[in-house]
């Protein structure tokens, strides 16, 4: 269980000028979809983009308040066109 | 020396075209995304390996450490970390899934 802004505070410690937006899956804080839009995934693939931002929420990955997490990751001028 | 558990995981990979390192078995998945990835692989048609790593909490650190990838299920294709169907779906609307299984499978020349 965690709170959105808390979440998001997470986040933006890694990625400060990203645009958080949260899905609670199941109702229980706890699966999320959540879509991030930030300069930082330019240049990055898939593979680094989705990695960055586990590292950004490694923490609270690790002790169990995110269990499951569904990434969308785009830089600005993705979400523009998409 | 490169532990054990590696050359295990090194070998695996090397053997199966297409990995997923998972929690359960193809008839029992003990996680829905372990369960969502052998859906995806179900709708191609090509045969894939899964290995049951949900009590193997040495061999996850190990995988984890290997792929930098902290969650499970581990998607290799013909020897290629790929994450899990969060990276696997986006590739198939690209429509990137099918060429790379072909090449995989394909005899080689």
């Amino acid at each position: 269980m965690i709170a959105e802004d808390v979440f998001v505070a997470y986040i933006r410690k890694a990625m400060p000028d990203s645009e958080v937006s949260l899905v609670d899956k199941t109702g229980m804080m706890d699966h999320f979809r959540v879509r991030i839009v930030s300069e930082a995934f330019a240049g990055k693939n898939l593979l680094d983009r989705h990695r960055l931002v586990q590292q950004s929420l490694d923490e609270p990955m690790k002790d169990g308040r995110i269990h499951a997490l569904e990434i969308k990751a785009h830089t600005p001028e993705e979400f523009a066109t998409l | 020396m490169e532990n054990l558990i590696e050359e295990e995981i090194k070998k695996e990979i090397k053997e199966n075209k297409i990995l997923i390192y998972g929690k359960g078995s193809k008839m029992m998945p003990m996680c829905g995304f372990t369960k969502e990835t052998i859906e995806f692989f179900d709708r191609y048609g090509y045969p894939f390996e899964l290995i049951d790593v949900l009590r193997n909490m040495e061999k996850r650190e190990t995988l984890s450490k290997m792929t930098n990838w902290p969650t499970l299920p581990k998607v290799f294709i013909d020897g290629e970390f790929y994450g899990d169907t969060d990276i696997l779906d986006e590739m198939a609307t690209k429509g990137e899934i099918e060429p790379l299984l072909k090449k995989a499978f394909a005899p080689a020349e």
